[in-house]
């Protein structure tokens, strides 16, 4: 049976609306624009401290953006936290699991490590960084340990809140006794902009494990080691 | 140097790391952060009444590649509202989440606070959607801390309908970014054609921005949210956080959109206003429960800053023009004292009473004398009686439809206001109901000053003395 609505109605004003956004798109891409912003920041990237030019959009020359992003993710986790504690996890993996995952773990810190520095220059980053090291926490969970590696509250609190702080502090402290908010001074870009990062990198990693637990960590692990 | 723009964003997330970092001084150190944050905040408001427009270019880069904050008399009025409210309301949460709720509580509300002041200062399209972001996100979880099943259940709906809006917002913003290349508010100003990029761009932000700021029929979202969210939540809530996404539209109305608008647009916006303040007002007559009462009283008083819209477009820039805006300017703020004093009382008043039910409220005014001033004069500023700042808004935009020969705007405010005095009247009247004891005045000075103060700001600070954000709002960034 063919409801009007539901078959034809609503289908049929979706794809106007999709027509409609396609074409805006189709003439939008295809209109003569002025300097687009792509070039700008191309040509200014061996000013920005690194050379990788996502990195010095993210970290230099939009790095007030990525402050507040530090905060979402700080955002978020809070919010799981404030919903009550994590469950009881998953049982102890057996021996070859556990195996795996303790070659694993060590592993995808190293390589945590490398995308960091490697976004100075390549593809990588304090997001993709940090990304790999919420991974090490995510297989640590999926094998049975209670906090995903995490360490006590009081350390992980300190650990999930290190991007924004590290990040607005460096800000503040560039306006007190610089040239204003998050301007980094000639020469200086590479060092502040690896320290933000390797704030961020703990933050995010910490951040994703913490969300994947899905609450509060448990206030005494029964498997504590760090990752 | 010191540059109070980037300040009064950092700070308080410089204080959302140190209360997540010791949750067992989160009252003491959250205050303080408040306290900061607000000196900044309101040092950007007076440097704008004297100086005129302020402008940070972060990073040093400049437009179009670096992003700026920028205070402009419409944002500096915005701000001064937003930090004054949130000052009370920290007080008010200090005295009113204990231990546990509390460690959840500051966090989350400084972080809000940040994305608050950064939305009224950002210059830069996508530094807004994130903003709006990190805003929703925080909201819904400060919504949801009760973890109540019925405020869990409203607060992932709020969530859910805030992220809808912010990617309708994000695509407009994507779509100007492709054809003009740049996200610089004045410098998408000036490169914006008509045409139907612009026009399809406009809808989708605008569209996103109503679906927050719940105008009528996309204020289902709001009721449940804001009525199940603990007291100075709910005053956030209402008074600020929605009021942020009407600032936004208002903002992209006047300065990106200027040249593409068309009265069509502007009579759809009014007509949902129009909508919102006979439904909400309705409801909240209806109402069985306090906070739900106040909470479809913010749908209806949403409305009335989206009849602005039509008012606005169809008068010719000049005196009339800058008197309307003004108007529409003092009747949000106005709105944002009341709607926060009142949610603060009413919350005072459940936590007294044990519930909020209006037709048991008996004797409240007699156990709760302070609270319940402070829901009065948030109701005289709600319905728009002299002397509150929401009268002299009226009459300017009644005067200016009158003068416009749009009789309909006119019954409907009119309308708005009789079912306004109902059912503010309906809550006064339930609170009188018994024989007067004498009881103190004023019960627990931490939760009903705050309510009480701005009860009196909306009713008596900003009626009798609304002069000075005529001359604020002269300070025009874009012209």
């Amino acid at each position: 049976m063919i409801r009007p609505l539901e078959h034809i109605l609503i289908p049929l004003g979706l794809l106007a609306v999709g027509g409609l956004l396609g074409w805006s798109f189709f003439l939008a891409v295809t209109g003569d624009a002025g300097e687009r912003l792509a070039p700008i920041a191309l040509a200014r990237v061996p000013d920005s401290g690194v050379s990788n030019p996502v990195t010095s959009v993210l970290l230099n020359f939009r790095a007030y953006d990525t402050l507040l992003e530090f905060a979402v993710l700080l955002a978020a986790l809070l919010g799981i936290w404030s919903l009550g504690s994590s469950g009881t996890g998953f049982q102890p993996a057996a021996s070859v699991l556990d195996g795996m995952v303790a070659g694993f773990v060590p592993l995808l810190i190293l390589s945590a490590g490398y995308m960091l520095w490697v976004g100075a220059y390549a593809p990588g980053g304090a997001f993709q960084a940090g990304a790999l090291l919420g991974s090490a926490g995510v297989m640590l969970a999926l094998a049975g340990h209670r906090n995903a590696g995490l360490p006590s509250e009081g350390r992980l609190r300190i650990l999930v809140g290190l991007g924004v702080f590290v990040c607005a502090l460096t800000g503040l402290l560039l306006m007190l006794f610089g040239d204003g908010f998050l301007t980094y001074p000639a020469g200086f870009a590479k060092w502040l902009i690896l320290t933000i990062e390797t704030a961020a990198t703990l933050a995010i990693g910490a951040t994703l494990a913490a969300a994947y637990l899905g609450g509060r960590p448990a206030a005494h692990p029964t498997t504590g080691e760090t990752a | 140097m010191i540059d109070a723009l980037p300040l009064a964003v950092t700070l308080p997330l410089i204080g959302a790391f140190a209360v997540t970092v010791s949750p067992l001084h989160a009252r003491g150190l959250g205050l303080m952060a408040a306290v900061l944050t607000v000196a900044s905040a309101l040092s950007v408001t007076a440097t704008v009444w004297s100086d005129g427009v302020l402008r940070a270019d972060l990073g040093g880069w400049g437009v179009p590649l670096g992003i700026a904050l920028e205070a402009d008399g419409l944002s500096a009025a915005f701000l001064a509202m937003a930090n004054t409210v949130a000052l009370a309301v920290s007080v008010y949460a200090g005295g009113y989440f204990k231990q546990e709720s509390a460690r959840h509580f500051w966090p989350l509300w400084l972080l809000l606070w940040s994305a608050l002041n950064g939305l009224f200062l950002a210059a830069d399209l996508f530094n807004l959607y994130v903003t709006l972001e990190l805003l929703g996100l925080s909201a819904a979880a400060l919504g949801a801390i009760t973890g109540t099943r019925e405020a869990v259940a409203a607060n992932l709906r709020y969530l859910l309908v805030g992220l809808l809006g912010s990617m309708s917002y994000l695509l407009g913003v994507s779509l100007v970014y492709a054809a003009y290349g740049v996200l610089d508010i004045g410098l998408v100003a000036e490169a914006i054609e008509p045409g139907p990029i612009a026009w399809t761009a406009m809808t989708l932000m605008i569209g996103g921005l109503i679906l927050k700021a719940a105008l009528f029929p996309m204020h289902f979202w709001l009721p449940p949210a804001h009525a199940n969210a603990p007291a100075p939540v709910s005053a956030a809530l209402s008074a600020l956080v929605v009021k942020a996404a009407f600032y936004l539209a208002l903002r992209l109305w006047l300065d990106v959109f200027a040249p593409v608008l068309n009265e069509a647009a502007a009579n759809l916006l009014g007509i949902l206003g129009a909508a919102a303040v006979v439904w909400g007002s309705w409801r909240a007559l209806r109402a069985e429960r306090l906070k739900l009462l106040a909470a479809y009283s913010t749908v209806a008083q949403m409305g009335y800053l989206f009849i602005a819209f039509p008012l606005l477009a169809a008068t010719p820039p000049g005196l009339a023009r800058d008197n309307l805006l003004a108007a529409v300017v003092l009747l949000a703020l106005t709105h944002g004292f009341a709607k926060a004093g009142f949610f603060l009382a009413a919350g005072m008043v459940q936590k007294t009473a044990g519930h909020d039910r209006i037709d048991d409220l008996g004797g409240a005014a007699q156990a709760l004398p302070a609270a319940t001033f402070a829901i009065g004069l948030a109701g005289v500023a709600l319905i728009g009686l002299p002397p509150s700042g929401t009268f002299l808004a009226k009459w300017v935009m009644l005067e200016q439809a009158m003068i416009l020969g749009l009789w309909w705007w006119l019954v409907v405010m009119m309308v708005g206001t009789l079912l306004a005095a109902a059912y503010i009247f309906r809550v006064l009247s339930r609170a009188f109901n018994r024989e007067p004891t004498p009881y103190r005045f004023v019960n627990d000075a931490r939760t009903e000053l705050p309510a009480l103060l701005l009860g009196l700001i909306a009713t008596f600070g900003l009626g009798i003395a609304a002069q000075p954000l005529w001359v604020l709002l002269e300070q025009g960034a874009f012209g």
